[in-house]
């Protein structure tokens, strides 16, 4: 008898533990996936008038959507700045004042002064002000953010000497130079509450609900990592434009288009050619053409293998590539071949007379004879899928001039670890960017910095890096285009890597549904942009 | 309990139900798919041959994909990396399971109690997640895949080995032999061997098809070997072109891999089911 009670006994201990464990499965099940914020702790969804807004987007998981902890890629990058705000914004033409409502910049072009808007309110009911400015500037020069554009030119203590809050509304930067980019970097670099972040000393690992508390038109609500799912909600007591959008969701499709056309989400970024007649000359969907701003590019590294030193093999793998091949094949026709001067067509400063390097086969062989070197053979990092394709489209075309390629696949965030650090040999790797300041060519070929994104680890050609110096100094705007010019010259001659294409793509809505959607001047998606979800 | 003695393969062909002899025959057509591929083929495997996803037709027998690889080709020699695959494992974990089960049987004591433990834990051990775990752990080659099938999969056949072989030891010409000083080697090799190894056989083409199915699985994953080209990499590829469905192709790049794949795999299940009834009448029975 004894056991028996004992197992009674241990059967209601077990039932009492289940009983104790519901509502923390129940909290488990809906809560956000951040591990140190507790779902309760968020700020409380609020009661969606019916005829409120959702627009929902395909989801995926993009970190924690705080300065420090979103994946340094754009569908990253854009949760991250629904949430918080800078100094300037990025619309369909240019930079647009934002947190500053206007800027004087001093006759030697040395000094900037900020006017900050006024009865700016963080998302927990805080003023917004010029204290906030310099102390995310001073932050971020001691922690950097994520994704630092421009080459961290404002984390630089050379070039920034001073920042300072001049008024309760007036920030004041007194800098070594003049610089042409200095206006776009402070103004696209996330303003982030000092009252929060002063106690924070490991911002990468702060994850809870006081670090997605920004200024921006969005509160994030939910977020599951598991699950790849944000929630975000519009901040009532926004200073700008109204949100014409009430709620941006973020969910888990398996594919895309059936979504969309099952009304599950309504926007697809990424149309295939092939899909187009589905929704065209039907009034219900409105199409439109991607610029070609987001590229795949084969990178060399001329440390791991000293034969890359040597131009002529450069230039033979740039003849030996069949881009326009890669564009009907693999983007099926919905891509712009790249460049070998680097920047895209579409972009505001494409130098269209570089040499094209034509698909030749003869001349790469002709250039490769001068090598002397029999057996090339290399190794491509690649990431998945589609990528893996263009590996074996390399493969192929690269074996017609007799170089053989052995392609490795990694998951794309390996990859881009990988790269980071410098572990490969020939990599392929994609990303947007390409159509903003012309000084990411500084940066990819001349610059110091070495992330994924930027640097060419062990390429050194002191006329780029003269030119890249020039441009950046350069504020007269002509002088420096011609620069820029100059430099796109030298880099197809030199060909450091070779731009394979920029997609371009299709993307399709439902206007009776929202048809608020632009592009900024410089970038390929329609989600990404903020304005895209406001009143204009 | 007498288990029968290897037959001649005219008595097993007479003894097959016409599904078996359907999976045997379309069995032994792949296997000369595979072996004879290039032959068989007039476009190369690996490189482009003709316009990007055109239909199956003359110039390409199944059509091609979309980088313009002719998929009869692609199909031809993915037989071999199927085949090999399956083949390989089957060989390795059917021995080397059988092996671990006999010793293990033979010996009896701790050894066999030892062995029989890690049988467990082999067994209870969910393979695809491990399998998952370690292809992109180890890297994707067929080796590896093969690898990593054979240490998941001999626990079956060194199971059924070991029941097998114990009751065997039982016999009275086993233990006649024994007595008249007949080596461990001996009794394994002349006795005990030609009875286990239509079982074995059996266990084997059950291995091969599992083995096939799950290098489909993997490749179909995105783990698999990505230069590899078989099946599940074609069925890969095809499923991640945006869209497949909405657009004609997946009527041949999707469907025809699917075809082979489900055709070995049958025949392998036809072929398993005949064997075993004629290995042993008692299995088929119970199953």
């Amino acid at each position: 008898m004894i056991s028996r009670s004992y197992f009674k006994q241990k059967g209601l201990l077990s039932l009492l533990l289940i009983l104790l464990m519901l509502p923390l499965i129940a909290i488990g099940g809906c809560g956000g996936g951040a591990p140190a914020s507790g779902p309760d702790a968020l700020p409380a969804a609020k009661e969606i008038p019916r005829e409120a807004l959702t627009i929902s987007l395909e989801g995926g998981d993009w970190g924690y959507p705080s300065p420090f902890t979103h994946y340094p890629r754009g569908p990253g990058i854009f949760k991250m700045q629904l949430i918080f705000d800078s100094l300037l914004e990025r619309a369909e033409d240019g930079y647009i004042p934002w947190l500053a409502e206007s800027w004087e910049v001093s006759e030697d072009g040395k000094t900037y002064l900020f006017n900050l808007r006024q009865g700016v309110k963080w998302h927990d009911g805080k003023d917004l002000t010029a204290d906030d400015v310099v102390f995310s500037v001073n932050y971020y020069r001691e922690h950097p953010p994520v994704s630092i554009f421009f080459g961290g030119i404002l984390l630089d203590e050379k070039h920034v000497l001073e920042v300072s809050a001049v008024s309760r509304y007036q920030v004041r930067f007194v800098t070594a130079a003049p610089n042409a980019t200095f206006l776009p970097a402070v103004g696209s670099a996330r303003i982030i509450p000092r009252h929060i972040w002063e106690r924070v000393d490991n911002p990468r690992e702060f994850l809870a609900p006081e670090a997605v508390i920004g200024s921006g038109p969005y509160r994030l609500i939910d977020y599951s990592k598991e699950h790849g799912k944000y929630r975000f909600e519009d901040f009532d007591a926004f200073w700008g434009p109204r949100q014409r959008v009430d709620v941006i969701e973020f969910v888990p499709v398996s594919d895309p288009v059936l979504a969309f056309e099952k009304g599950e989400i309504d926007l697809i970024e990424d149309l295939s050619p092939d899909l187009l007649h589905r929704f065209q000359n039907n009034p219900e969907f409105s199409i439109r053409e991607n610029p070609g701003f987001w590229g795949f590019r084969l990178r060399f590294n001329f440390e791991r293998n000293k034969l890359f030193q040597n131009k002529a093999l450069r230039q033979a793998m740039a003849y030996a590539i069949n881009r326009q091949e890669l564009v009907e094949k693999i983007a099926r026709g919905a891509a712009i071949q790249g460049n070998p001067g680097i920047l895209p067509p579409q972009h505001v400063w494409y130098n269209p007379a570089v040499p094209k390097y034509e698909h030749n086969i003869e001349r790469a062989k002709d250039l490769l004879e001068q090598l002397k070197q029999a057996n090339l053979s290399f190794t491509l990092l690649v990431g998945q899928d589609r990528e893996v394709r263009i590996g074996e489209l390399l493969k192929e075309q690269l074996a017609e001039t007799g170089i053989q390629l052995n392609v490795e696949s990694v998951d794309m965030k390996s990859r881009d670890a990988r790269i980071r650090e410098g572990q490969y040999e020939l990599a392929l790797v994609g990303h947007g960017g390409w159509g903003g300041d012309a000084d990411y060519l500084r940066t990819r070929f001349a610059g110091e910095k070495r992330d994924w994104f930027s640097g060419t680890p062990g390429y050194n050609n002191p006329l780029v890096n003269e030119l890249g110096r020039r441009q950046f100094a350069e504020v007269v705007e002509n002088k420096r285009r011609e620069l820029i010019f100059e430099l796109q010259q030298e880099l197809a001659q030199d060909v450091p890597e070779i731009p394979l294409y920029y997609t371009t793509g299709y993307s399709v809505y439902r206007p009776g549904k929202y048809d608020g959607w632009i592009y900024m001047f410089d970038h390929h998606f329609l989600s990404h942009s903020k304005l895209s979800f406001l009143e204009r | 309990m007498s288990l029968p003695r290897l037959k001649s393969v005219k008595k097993i062909w007479q003894e097959m139900t016409n599904f078996g002899r359907i999976g045997l025959l379309i069995l032994l057509l792949l296997i000369f798919m595979a072996l004879a591929a290039s032959h068989l083929t007039w476009h190369p495997h690996n490189v482009s041959s003709g316009p990007p996803l055109a239909p199956p037709g003359k110039a390409h027998l199944l059509g091609t994909d979309e980088l313009g690889v002719d998929l009869w080709a692609q199909i031809c020699y993915g037989a071999r990396v199927s085949l090999i695959v399956g083949l390989g494992t089957a060989l390795m974990a059917g021995a080397g399971g059988g092996i671990v089960g006999t010793f293990a049987a033979y010996r009896g004591g701790v050894i066999d109690r030892l062995l029989m433990r890690l049988i467990d834990i082999m067994l209870v051990m969910p393979s695809l997640p491990v399998m998952i775990v370690l292809a992109a752990f180890m890297g994707s080659n067929i080796r590896n895949i093969i690898l990593v099938l054979v240490l998941f999969s001999w626990s079956h056949p060194a199971r059924i080995m070991r029941a097998q072989v114990l009751s065997l030891k039982e016999q009275g010409y086993i233990k006649m032999a024994r007595v008249y000083g007949g080596s461990d080697l001996y009794i394994i090799f002349r006795h005990l061997l030609p009875e286990l190894f239509p079982i074995v056989a059996v266990s084997m083409i059950r291995l091969a098809s599992m083995a096939i199915v799950a290098e489909s699985s993997l490749a179909f994953l995105g783990l698999g070997d990505p230069t590899s080209r078989s099946w599940g990499l074609i069925i890969n590829h095809a499923l991640n072109f945006s869209g497949i469905y909405f657009t004609p192709f997946w009527q041949w790049w999707l469907f025809y891999p699917w075809l082979f794949l489900t055709l070995l795999v049958i025949s392998l299940a036809f072929l398993g089911r005949d064997l075993e009834r004629i290995a042993d009448p008692r299995m088929a029975k119970g199953l």
